[in-house]
């Protein structure tokens, strides 16, 4: 397992939708971190502002203010994005979501490896690392075939390899095991959870899952947009978090 | 990694159904370009073949191709005499048709050339030559049918093909046969000997009943055959084709001619505008207007194909940009499905054109620069397609993605 740094760095990062009658407060003033190679799940009712953490983590939508650090390097600046956002999407950044995660005309393999392909990895490193990471979530023989072929367990497996394939600072992930029953969604955390320890990557989860909140290392809850519950160590190298408090567990 | 053949790999035969009837649309277009251009050559064919400096016709007609126009038979020896003429000839034409022993239609514009002044050396031949004989020969277009020494009876007599044309055509599509004057003439006044001897005795008549027929020796020469009878002018021309003598002006000769009160003079450009103005003028246009229809339905059709394909890749072109995919990459995936689609569909219109224009019943004439100008417009047709495309993938939202 690589080192521990921060992976990611909020500061008072909030967010808001629409004006006057239909202004809505979707993400208050948040401070949040996350370090290298921990898995955190973030938990919190419908409408709560889960998905718009995540976007704005994902430099998907730029938040009202507050400034932003991934893998060391400055995203977001007084509510801005500064620098290359694409860059930092394509090397620090990946994505796994409920479902359709995969380019539909790529096999598996292709959309693994385009990930690095983008980022100007040439094709026979590129192919060869894509296989080593199929073969590590289990899927290995499966690289050849397209999304369609696939079972929903198999294409959750085949995202999260092409979220960690590039070893970035952060993975978002938006309800990755829901479409899964109880043991294939268990399976497929406990191989996300052990592939981005291996990879240093950090890990943030929404999810409603409380089947699977045994494997990761923290749970937030958040609610109205604000964080209200932060980690407590449940992994092997558990540890406190700042604002810590009891994980409220079912 | 190549991501728009690989869009096209997943579904190919979708691709390939499109291009392919892309392709024939365009191929319909070449049609449409080459029909055009053959109409324009074709009408303008045989006068081309013809090799006149000026043509004088009948006064105040626009003939002879465009309308009717008859001129005495003599003003060619007229015409000669004027200074800077080298040589005049004759127009005669009329179309016939006749059946084959076999029973096939023969239908042809039958065209009397002034032997022996022309015996058709300025006709472009693919085979065989021009006329030798006074009579019994003539040059015939291969899309009549016939062939080289094949022999033909018309009215009276048997004439032999000597030689063939290819792509002259008078101005209702028929083929061209060019026998001299007289051959011409003979053929067109074919009369059964019955109506022969029906005429001289309805004209016996006449002069029996005018006072001339108190004169026997009138009675007796109304008898005899027409042209033998001096008062009765010999069959008219339709007009008379000039050359001007080496080193003399066409435009100098012209208004000499134009002076004589009987005749209007046309040059040969003048004579291509009265036929392009006039004959094919209305087919030209709906021609012109059916091509300019399809081009449109063309570029609608291709924009709308390469938008629904772009459409149909929304959700990946969302993804792409969240992995940090490049502009160029996403942008340059939808231009190169259009261009590989512009492409193939030009390909396949100029493969088929090339096998399917020569089986057309009317020429179809294309140039290079016809298959360049499709090419340009296929170019710009695919570039304005997927500027449409690529505009709606750069409003592709990621957001979309999350929301599954
Ligand atoms: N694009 C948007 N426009 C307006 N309001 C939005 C938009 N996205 C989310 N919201 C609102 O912001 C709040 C937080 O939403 P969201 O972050 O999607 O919550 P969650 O993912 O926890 O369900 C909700 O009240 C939601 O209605
Ligand atoms: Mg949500």
């Amino acid at each position: 397992m690589s080192e521990r740094s921060i992976a990611v760095l909020a500061r008072k990062v909030s967010k808001h939708y629409g004006e006057g009658n239909t202004y809505v407060r979707a993400l208050g003033e948040t401070d949040f971190e996350l370090m290298s190679g921990e898995v955190v799940a973030l938990l919190g009712p419908s409408g709560s502002g889960k998905s718009t953490l995540l976007t704005i983590l994902g430099l998907i939508n730029e938040p009202d203010g507050g400034d932003l650090e991934i893998g060391g390097q400055v995203v977001i600046r007084a509510g801005e994005f500064v620098g290359n956002t694409n860059q930092v999407r394509r090397r620090e950044l990946g994505f796994v979501f409920q479902r359709s995660n995969l380019i539909p005309f790529l096999t598996a393999e292709e959309n693994v490896r385009l990930v690095l392909e983008l980022d100007g990895v040439g094709k026979r490193i590129a192919r060869q690392r894509s296989r080593e990471m199929l073969e590590t979530l289990g899927v290995g023989d499966r690289g050849a075939h397209y999304p369609v072929e696939l079972s929903g367990g198999q294409q959750q497996r085949v995202a999260i390899a092409r979220a960690l394939i590039h070893e970035p600072a952060l993975v978002l992930a938006d309800e990755p095991t829901a479409s899964l029953d109880k043991q294939r969604g268990r399976q497929v955390m406990e191989l996300f959870r052990s592939a981005a320890r291996e990879r240093g990557a950090g890990v943030l989860v929404v999810t409603h899952d409380h089947r699977s909140l045994d494997l990761v290392d923290r749970t937030l809850e958040i609610e109205d947009g604000f964080l209200i519950a932060g980690g407590v160590a449940l992994g092997p190298e558990g540890r406190s978090g700042e604002r810590s408090s009891p994980t409220v567990r079912p | 990694m190549n991501l728009a053949l690989r869009d096209i790999r997943h579904d190919l035969s979708r691709f390939a159904l499109t291009a392919v009837g892309l392709g024939l649309l365009l191929t319909v277009v070449l049609a449409m370009t080459g029909i055009y251009n053959g109409i324009i050559v074709d009408a303008t064919a045989l006068p081309a073949s013809l090799q006149a400096d000026l043509w004088i016709v009948q006064r105040d007609t626009r003939g002879p191709f465009a309308e009717l126009s008859r001129l005495p038979a003599e003003l060619e020896d007229r015409a000669l005499a004027v200074p800077g003429v080298a040589r005049a000839r004759s127009y005669v034409a009329h179309t016939i048709q006749r059946e084959l022993p076999d029973g096939r239609p023969l239908r042809f514009t039958a065209v009397g050339l002034s032997w022996p002044v022309d015996g058709g050396e300025s006709i472009p031949l693919i085979e065989g030559r021009p006329l030798e004989q006074a009579h019994y020969e003539v040059i015939v277009d291969e899309s009549l049918g016939l062939q080289l020494g094949e022999r033909i009876r018309l009215a009276r007599d048997m004439y032999t093909v000597v030689g063939v044309t290819k792509g002259i055509l008078a101005s209702a599509g028929d083929a061209v046969a060019f026998f001299t004057r007289a051959d011409a003439q003979s053929i067109q006044y074919d009369q059964s000997s019955e109506a022969i001897r029906l005429d001289r005795k309805a004209r016996t008549q006449r002069i029996r009943e005018s006072w001339l027929g108190n004169d026997p020796e009138f009675v007796r020469f109304a008898e005899t055959a027409t042209g033998l009878i001096p008062a009765i002018a010999p069959a008219p021309v339709s007009a008379v084709m000039i050359n001007v003598a080496p080193g003399a002006s066409i435009e100098i000769v012209k208004q000499r001619l134009a002076t004589w009160k009987d005749i209007s003079v046309y040059s040969q450009e003048d004579q291509n505008e009265l036929i392009l103005g006039g004959i094919v003028e209305k087919t030209r246009k709906q021609i012109g207007l059916f091509r300019a229809l399809l081009v449109v339905i063309s570029t609608i059709l291709m924009s709308l194909i390469i938008y629904t394909m772009t459409v149909d890749k929304l959700h990946s072109i969302a993804l792409l940009k969240l992995l940090g995919a490049k502009q160029t990459v996403i942008l340059g995936m939808i231009l190169q499905e259009a261009l590989l689609l512009g492409a193939i569909a030009y390909t396949i219109a100029i493969g088929v054109g090339h096998y399917a224009f020569e089986r057309f019943p009317r020429r179809v004439i294309l140039e290079n620069e016809h298959m360049l100008m499709l090419a340009l417009l296929v170019l710009a047709i695919s570039s304005i397609a997927s500027a449409i495309g690529m505009k709606k993938a750069l409003a592709a939202d990621p957001n979309e993605v999350l929301a599954g």
